[in-house]
């Protein structure tokens, strides 16, 4: 028998034993579109890029705006294009990887392309994985993605300060969430009025001295 | 639409399965799918039809199975099937589980005819 998935996984695992050799956290940040995964990144780089040596791939299904944005942070962003593509895979985080100067670096926050479904069954050879959702897109998320949220070391739950405005139900998205992975942090956070930050800050930071 | 990058690889590996056992033609596919990696089996069949075009299992059949998710409770020690992906143990109601099945990717067979004769094979992939 074999594994469809096997070559991902094979260069997935190539790229976890150098990234480990080299002392690099790998960080795959998995949302829908417009939850703020650019703007969580825009945020921890402006807080973290002078204390940690920090680099982003951009994965985007067209255009470099993303990384248009983060550009002032003067941190390294590589441009993923997947033209069309709905999620990245080893094989593009593996070519891109020696544009890095890997033994200069604490982490490389990979940006996936927005969608919950795809990008959570193809290992990149990330140290672990971050599901982002928000109070905007409703609180059903957990259920209907159960992989992500199974498979995510964290999840950031952003917009909270929207959340009067919208029908998003907490005990219901905490409900859901405690039944498909019961272990997993929930931070609640607003990257645009700076809720919460400072325990994701505290967090990923733990994250980076622990690697 | 995660079925069409799964589909590549798929027939990348029947290629070269065929390849390595000098088919000519591959005749059938059996694979099998655990449910948490939300297959949509219409539209995989869709994009493995669209994707072997030109190849030597443009005529291939492909049997898809989909695998319940099966889990052992860590706190009862209950092995269970569930069927919701409500990830709570009927027995207890513990959520610390451990998956034992349910994220395989797995091509159980692929089955073709030889090159040098019409005998047929059943390759175990």
């Amino acid at each position: 028998m074999k594994n469809v998935l096997d070559r991902n996984k094979n260069k997935a695992n190539e790229v976890r034993n150098l990234l480990k050799e080299k002392g690099v956290l790998m960080v795959n940040m998995i949302s829908s579109p417009g939850a703020g995964k650019t703007t969580l990144l825009e945020k921890t780089l402006g807080k973290l890029k002078d204390r940690y040596k920090l680099a982003v791939i951009e994965g985007d299904i067209a255009t470099d705006r993303d990384a248009q944005r983060l550009k002032d942070h003067g941190v390294p962003i590589v441009v993923i294009n997947t033209e069309g593509g709905c999620h990245l895979d080893s094989h593009s985080i593996s070519k891109v990887l020696p544009e890095f100067d890997l033994d200069n670096l604490d982490v490389i926050f990979v940006e996936n392309v927005g969608n919950l479904v795809c990008p959570s069954h193809f290992d990149l050879g990330e140290t672990f994985k971050l599901a982002l959702v928000s109070t905007t897109e409703g609180d059903d998320k957990p259920i209907k993605y159960p992989m992500l949220f199974r498979e995510a070391k964290v999840i950031l739950l952003n917009k909270i300060d929207l959340i009067e405005y919208t029908n998003f139900n907490k005990s219901s998205f905490n409900k859901d969430l405690n039944n498909v992975n019961g272990k997993v942090p929930l931070l609640e956070i607003s990257c645009t009025q700076n809720i919460g930050m400072e325990k994701w800050y505290d967090w990923i930071i733990n994250q980076i001295i622990s690697k | 639409m995660h079925e069409l990058k799964i589909a590549e690889e798929l027939i990348g590996i029947i290629i070269e399965v065929a390849e390595s056992e000098n088919l000519k033609k591959v005749t059938k596919v059996n694979i099998q799918f655990g449910k948490m990696i939300q297959i949509v089996p219409d539209i995989f069949e869709f994009v493995f039809e669209s994707a072997v075009k030109g190849t030597l299992a443009k005529n291939a059949k492909l049997k898809l199975e989909i695998l319940p998710v099966v889990f052992v409770c860590n706190k009862c020690k209950e092995e269970a099937e569930i069927d919701d992906l409500f990830f709570v143990c009927p027995r207890c109601g513990s959520n610390d589980l451990e998956l034992i099945q349910g994220r395989e990717t797995i091509i159980e067979s692929i089955e073709g005819e030889k090159n040098t004769n019409s005998q047929k094979l059943i390759a175990k992939a």
